[in-house]
């Protein structure tokens, strides 16, 4: 390893440059956020109206777009619930709000859906993909009939492999992908829609009936309960609970919640409302003229595992157009739903690191893939677990569906209910969003929004006991499980546990040591750059300032944190300044994602953090140094030694100024080199 | 006129030849401080040596004033003072920096105007001498025979 400074002799170098990197510090714009989100979310399209129609008969359309107008107080909820910035999505929100059982056990309930997400959707694209083939030999007469089952769980385990390994390797831009997947579906659902209208036009239209026509099976344990069935608001209620797996991935947005850019708070509720609006249009819309234009009984047999390419082949034209329709359905169906596959994996496996954080799941969890930098530990269990619920269901949408909505009813039910205490326990964080309808009663908002939704959810959560079978069975067998490997691990681990808590959560980040600043900074872009020197994690106002003003598309933030050498001599003032650097860079990381700005974290080994910080900053061209205020000398000796530090280190003329800037609580010392 | 310029200056004026101590050697640290601060004390009838050397070496005991290049820029900002003063040492044999484990060769000691307005000028000046004292430049001092000689080169 090269030295990084060469042009200068004396002990006072860098000694070893390391460049830290995280998944979490490139961030994307909202309509970004929206498609990775939507990718999961608008997925239930291709299959929440089939399961429904098998559910509850022709009525499903009205519960699938009543469904998709909740959707909006969900993702209301999520608003609040991300604008408490308590990193780790609904896990650490019911944890901060109701304690750590409470948490486990909707962490456990959550991952269950999360492991049917998955399958639901790479056996529902096997569906489309083998209607469309059969479509072809069908229009070819070539008299073969593939086997859709058999197909959509071959399908289903090529997809979820290949997912899984793009995801030990780190699946780069996914962002980016999901963008054009919804573009290409909000294409292709336009050109439907016309198409739905113009064939409504041509032969007439029938509205879908209000009764509801449930099936033994999905009456469930309330086909023995009399008063269940005779009352009409919880046969309401009944046929909405088949419908909620229409919700399949809203709870993706707290996941992708830290990765959109500043203005944060802003640019969640744009996402949202384009999230609800997407979602209305395209799940609620397309599963509606579906059931306008498919005759029910095709419905019911022929299109029920593949309702959007019954519609296609259902409109007035020739077949030849109406085999380029269904062909495109399936390609925008296999993309969302193969995204479906994709962030069900990284859901799940967000969730397992966030718990495995706090100690509940040993370190082996999250160990940290050698070359891709990846929990790929976590992500072979799940993927390993989602096949083998692919290869159990043998290619039935249905039985998935049947078994899905557990874990995001009750997840929902725990975090609604942790928001709400929260109101009362964080009364005096500052809120960018709260959830409608609060009374103001001194410091406090009572949540009768939350309360009402609450109540709702608990309703629906509980009718579906009764009603989804397999869902109660299944999703009860795989929480209590999954809640005492939890409970056991984390006994097993108590003392490793007592002292991560202790510590607090960490960033897994990946050390990659470079020859010198020079290749630590090769991939910096903007025009601008500021360096911030960090020291302490407690005491990272500079930054919070910096990354307040920053303007991302124009400036670099680098964050050095110079480590003292250990096996040399160093300078006395510089041995009490040796923490911890994984402590440092998780207070970092936590402010780049409050902000929604990327910083490149750099880790340099010195044994004077002047020269360290002078060396980068002249390495890296950057027109500002900012530091924070050290409590033991105070502003104006550290000052008088960077500049010091600077003249010594500088060996030509400047290209432009450069301003040294020592920041506290509304205070500044700054000194602006301007050769 | 550019900071440069500025910065030189004011080096060329700040030391004269009785500003300038050459030695062979010298024991520590803080007795070479201590004869900088008399030889500078002696033009300045409101400076109190003890006071200023007291002032010079509590700064010294917070962030080193010690560069690796063999410069040691102990400083304080005084309130008696309206201008800037200094005087210097050259070392034939360098002086251990305990503290930083570093050798000085050139000792530097600068004193400011505490008024605020002066402030920047400071750091302007330290920022200068750190950037002029490089190895080859404190060498050439070091070659150097007499105190006239030195004061001669630094105004140059």
């Amino acid at each position: 390893m090269k030295n990084a400074s060469d042009t200068s002799s004396g002990l006072s170098r860098v000694k070893k440059v390391v460049v830290l990197t995280t998944a979490m510090l490139t961030f994307i714009p909202f309509w970004k956020a929206a498609a990775v989100v939507l990718c999961d979310f608008g997925s239930s399209a291709f299959y929440a109206g089939g399961i429904a129609m098998r559910a509850f008969g022709p009525s499903f359309p009205w519960y699938i777009l009543a469904v998709m107008l909740f959707s909006g107080l969900l993702l209301m909820l999520e608003l609040e619930a991300c604008s408490l910035f308590v990193r780790g999505g609904a896990y650490k929100i019911v944890r901060e709000g109701m304690g750590d059982t409470a948490a486990k056990l909707a962490a456990s309930a959550l991952i269950f859906d999360f492991i049917l997400t998955g399958p639901i959707s790479a056996v529902t694209a096997g569906h489309y993909l083998c209607g469309l083939i059969n479509s072809f030999l069908e229009l070819a007469s070539v008299g073969v009939e593939l086997p859709e089952s058999a197909v959509s769980v071959v399908f289903g385990l090529l997809v979820t492999g290949y997912f899984w390994r793009q995801n030990v390797k780190g699946i780069e831009e996914s962002s980016s992908k999901s963008a054009k997947i919804i573009a290409f579906s909000l294409a292709v659902s336009f050109l439907l829609a016309i198409w739905s209208f113009i064939t409504i036009a041509l032969r007439g239209a029938h509205m879908p009936p209000t009764s509801l026509q449930f099936s033994a099976e999905s009456l469930g344990w309330a086909a023995n309960i009399d008063w269940m069935q005779t009352i009409g608001l919880v046969g309401m209620m009944m046929a909405f609970g088949h419908s909620v797996l229409a919700l399949s991935g809203i709870e993706t947005l707290s996941q992708v919640y830290r990765e959109i850019e500043y203005p944060k708070a802003i640019n969640l509720k744009k996402a949202a409302w384009l999230i609800f609006v997407f979602a209305l249009l395209f799940t609620g819309g397309l599963t509606f003229l579906s059931a306008v234009i498919i005759p029910p009984e095709l419905i019911a047999t022929k299109y029920n595992d593949n309702l959007l390419a019954g519609l296609a082949m259902s409109m007035a034209g020739p077949n030849i157009l109406k085999l380029l329709m269904q062909a495109m359905i399936v390609v925008c169906g296999v993309a969302m739903l193969s995204g479906a596959v994709n962030t069900s994996l990284i859901g799940s496996n967000s969730l397992m690191n966030r718990i495995a954080e706090d100690g509940i799941l040993t370190d082996w969890f999250r160990k940290i893939h050698r070359r891709y930098g990846t929990s790929y530990h976590i992500i072979h269990v799940i993927a390993a677990v989602q096949l083998a619920v692919i290869l159990i269901s043998r290619g039935n949408v249905y039985l998935l569906g049947e078994a899905y909505a557990f874990g995001v009813m009750w997840c929902f039910v725990f975090e609604v209910s942790a928001i709400i205490r929260l109101r009362w326990k964080k009364a005096a964080h500052k809120r960018d969003f709260m959830f409608p309808l609060n009374v103001k009663y001194e410091n406090y908002y009572i949540p009768v929004g939350l309360i009402l939704l609450c109540g709702f959810l608990v309703s629906i959560a509980c009718v579906n006991l009764f009603t989804k079978q397999i869902a109660t069975v299944a999703g009860l067998g795989f929480t209590a499980f999954l809640f005492a490997v939890f409970s056991l691990s984390e006994r097993l681990n108590a003392k490793r546990a007592n002292t991560m808590f202790e510590e607090g959560y960490r960033e897994r980040i990946n050390a990659e040591t470079v020859d010198d600043l020079k290749e630590a900074f090769s991939e910096l872009e903007c025009p601008h750059r500021i360096l911030v020197a960090v020291k302490d994690p407690e005491n990272l106002y500079h930054l919070e300032e910096v990354l307040s003003k920053a303007n991302a598309e124009e400036t670099d933030v680098i964050v050095l944190y110079c480590k003292p050498v250990e096996n040399v001599l160093y300078r006395q003032d510089m041995r009490s300044a040796a923490v911890d650097e994984h402590e440092v860079f998780t207070a970092v990381i936590f402010l780049a994602e409050k902000y929604g700005l990327p910083v490149t974290p750099v880790l340099v080994h010195s044994n004077d953090a002047y020269y360290a910080i002078a060396q980068a900053a002249a390495v890296a061209d950057a027109e500002e140094v900012v530091m924070g205020v050290s409590g033991r000398h105070g502003a104006n000796p550290q000052i008088e030694r960077a500049v010091m530090t600077w003249g010594a280190v500088k060996e030509r003329e400047l290209k432009h100024p450069v301003t040294l800037r020592i920041l506290w609580e509304g205070r500044e010392v700054s000194y602006r080199f301007t050769r | 006129m550019s900071q440069n310029e500025q910065s030189k200056i004011s080096l060329g004026s700040l030391i004269k030849p009785s500003r300038v101590l050459v030695a062979e050697a010298y024991p520590d640290k803080k007795q070479l401080i201590e004869a900088l601060v008399k030889t500078v004390c002696k033009d300045y009838a409101q400076l109190d040596s003890a006071d200023v050397a007291s002032q010079v070496l509590k700064r010294e005991e917070g962030i080193s004033t010690t560069l690796d290049t063999g410069l040691s820029i102990p400083h304080a900002r005084l309130e008696e003072l309206t201008d800037f003063a200094a005087a210097m040492a050259v070392l034939r044999t360098p002086l251990r920096d305990a503290a930083g484990d570093l050798s000085i060769r050139v000792m530097f000691l600068f004193l400011s105007p505490a008024k605020p307005a002066f402030f920047q000028k400071h750091l302007q000046i330290l920022s200068a001498l750190a950037e002029k004292f490089k190895p080859e430049f404190i060498e050439e001092l070091v070659s150097l025979k007499s105190a006239e000689e030195i004061a001669a080169r630094l105004a140059r």
